[in-house]
């Protein structure tokens, strides 16, 4: 087995220690690029959001590089995610791949024994115990989390750091020097030692940087190529960003919604707005609008795929928050058209509006 | 009081449960205006510009009720059946409602479960409770609301026409005649006949869906899929024309998978969004037709899809 997945911001990094770990073979897919999307997007349902259409050309990708089994998430939510495996799977054979897939879903839909059983198609090709196999698990998650926190240490201390783009070279640097490691307990110790440098930034406490949040549907958020490294484009501005939605958080989210305490803060801010799970992550949106709102940010983009269900939802409601909390959101819809000038031409006047509403032009030079 | 009950997404379907239940309560149901071009134009002013046009309808219907009434009924239709959704538009749809217009009448956005019948009877009472009714009233009221629905059949299955075609999608994209331009007229006057999903019956759809990999979480992809797939199997019908509206998300899904259900089997999707222009409609449909006939009486043998 030579597995791959689909790329999702800086999962590949969790997922390489993972199968370092485990001694499985895989296939990382080329950084997701124009070429990944075009091929993507000539394969796929013309009317499909636009993750499905790049995690087409990922998996195309990674099949030239030898890859033979996908392994997915899944979800039966009624967003439209849940079906990205069924209309994958058709779409592969179709084309002519002989690719296998692996969809983990949650135990309520399929059952946990069938999640086992899954799960136990991935454990049987490693050759590793069942400690190693728990310590690699474990490692990874370890990674992901880590990972997460330095990325936002990063993203929020470039509004502050005094030699500009520090923040955003050092982590780039990180996440290049953490490919390279084979061994997972190095690339720990690697990502601890950038998230040590990027605390040691020096910063101007006395800088009072535009402060925005990242709101939305979860992939177009976390994966910086479809949304135009906004991320990054904001820290060239020195304005510091804080996202709520990462892998980690996804995890734990799963983790725990079994038992029905995931995220209490942002079901608690979100009640007022949408009282209801309505599929995808419109009641994060919501919630972590109103949460950023109270943690003294100046504004919040929303970004999301063209024709994604509940973040349409969420659009409705945004305006009715911005109104209520006088707190400037400013929705983003990404697609495979999308054109990047226009895209940066509403950051800009975004944040410049943000700037201006502290009377202050010059702020920020 | 005076209840207001939008004639918009699935009211087409649902509208004698809604209408005899609220009736029998004692209101004054007041039902918004068959949709037209007044309904069409303020869904679409008022309505975020992402959302599908039967939403941006159900807002020109909300909109139009919004003086005429005390109480609006925006039916926040979670399932319909278990561990089975509508579409995310559905369960937001009173914020989306009421967010998006001003000076509404106070609402009813309990969600409905309508998976049993205790789970139904509790938004029914919650309902009820708001126009100040005690549990015996509502009690009646509902059974005779569960009555008038049971015995109010919806549906097409024409008979003696020569050509037959399968007529899916969304139902409030295939009865709501504004929207869809009379589709419904269109093709029966091209000679041909039309059958929907309502007359296969559930085990039936249930059984193709169970075909596929993964359990389908949207009714509507059970419905249509199952209907698609069983009616072409079964040559009970000579094509496929399914109405969707653009944008649609879980269409999106359902019609891949029919398409790779039925790779052989004439299919024409319609799209339709508040652009759409009839002659274009009418075009395709002839055009439809045109293949169907040749396909039927000249050249059976030849797969006209290549």
């Amino acid at each position: 087995m030579k597995a791959t997945f689909p790329h999702l911001g800086n999962v590949y990094l969790g997922v390489k220690a993972l199968f370092d770990g485990l001694g499985i073979d895989y296939v990382i897919p080329p950084q997701n690029s124009d070429h990944a999307l075009n091929i993507g997007t000539r394969h796929s349902p013309d009317e499909i959001c636009l993750p499905f259409k790049i995690m087409i050309g990922n998996y195309m990708q990674a099949v030239e590089e030898g890859a033979d089994t996908v392994i997915l998430t899944g979800s039966c939510g009624p967003c439209r995610f849940g079906e990205y495996c069924e209309l994958q799977m058709n779409l592969m054979k179709s084309l002519g791949y002989d690719l296998k897939f692996i969809v983990l879903d949650m135990p309520k839909d399929i059952g946990i024994k069938e999640l086992f059983n899954r799960l136990s198609i991935i454990g049987s090709s490693s050759k590793k115990s069942r400690l190693q196999k728990l310590r690699a698990v474990k490692t990874a998650v370890q990674i992901m989390h880590l990972l997460d926190e330095t990325e936002a240490l990063a993203h929020y201390l470039a509004g502050y750091e005094r030699n500009k783009g520090q923040c955003k070279s050092l982590f780039h640097r990180c996440r290049r020097e953490a490919m390279k490691c084979s061994d997972p307990q190095e690339m720990l110790s690697l990502i601890k030692e950038y998230k040590k440098r990027i605390e040691y930034v020096p910063v101007d406490i006395n800088k009072d940087p535009v402060k925005i949040a990242i709101i939305g549907e979860i992939y177009t958020v976390i994966e910086p190529y479809s949304n135009f490294c906004i991320e990054d484009k904001l820290m060239d501005y020195g304005v510091s960003t804080k996202r709520g939605m990462t892998p980690s958080w996804w995890l734990k989210n799963m983790a725990l919604s079994p038992l029905k305490i995931n995220s209490l803060d942002i079901k608690k801010a979100s009640r007022k707005y949408l009282s209801l799970e309505i599929g995808g992550h419109a009641r994060e949106c919501i919630g972590e609008a109103i949460l950023s709102w109270k943690e003294g940010f100046d504004g919040a983009i929303q970004i999301y795929p063209l024709g994604c269900m509940p973040e349409i939802v969420s659009k409705s409601i945004l305006p009715a928050i911005s109104r209520d909390y006088d707190f400037p959101i400013m929705s983003l819809v990404v697609d495979d058209m999308t054109g990047e000038a226009g895209f940066i031409t509403r950051l800009e006047a975004f944040i410049d509006l943000l700037e201006r509403r502290r009377d202050n032009v010059l702020f920020g030079s | 009081m005076k209840v207001g009950i939008p004639k918009g997404l699935l009211y087409c379907k649902y509208h004698p449960f809604l209408v005899t239940f609220f009736g029998e309560l004692g209101a004054e149901v007041i039902v918004s205006e068959d949709t037209n071009k007044n309904i069409f134009d303020a869904g679409i002013k008022y309505c975020v510009d992402d959302a599908c046009l039967p939403v941006k309808i159900f807002h020109g219907h909300v909109n139009f009720l919004k003086d005429k009434c005390d109480l609006v009924v925006i039916p926040r239709i979670m399932q319909l059946w278990k561990n089975e959704y509508i579409c995310p538009k559905f369960c937001g749809l009173p914020e989306m409602v009421l967010n998006n217009l001003n000076g509404l009448p106070p609402a009813i956005t309990d969600p409905i479960y309508a998976t049993s019948w205790k789970n139904l009877y509790s938004w029914a009472q919650k309902s009820g409770n708001l126009l100040g009714k005690n549990n015996r009233q509502i009690k009646v009221a509902f059974n005779k609301a569960i009555e008038a629905q049971k015995n109010h059949k919806t549906g097409i299955d024409d008979e003696g026409y020569e050509i037959k075609i399968a007529l899916t999608g969304h139902p409030y994209n295939i009865y709501d005649k504004f929207l869809n331009m009379n589709l419904v007229k269109k093709i029966n006057n091209l000679g041909m006949g039309i059958r929907t999903a309502e007359f296969t019956q559930e085990d039936i759809l249930a059984r193709e869906a169970d075909n596929l990999y993964k359990r389908p979480f949207w009714t509507f992809v059970r419905e249509n899929y199952g209907f698609a797939l069983n009616s072409a199997k079964e040559k009970k019908v000579d094509g496929i024309i399914y109405v969707s509206s653009f944008n649609c998300g879980t269409d999106s899904v359902i019609i891949e998978l029919i398409k790779n259900g039925l790779p052989d089997f004439p299919f024409l999707i319609l799209k339709i969004d508040e652009h759409t222009g009839e002659a274009g409609i009418n075009t395709r449909i002839e055009a439809f037709r045109d293949m169907l006939e040749r396909r039927l009486f000249n050249e059976s043998h030849i797969s006209t899809l290549g």
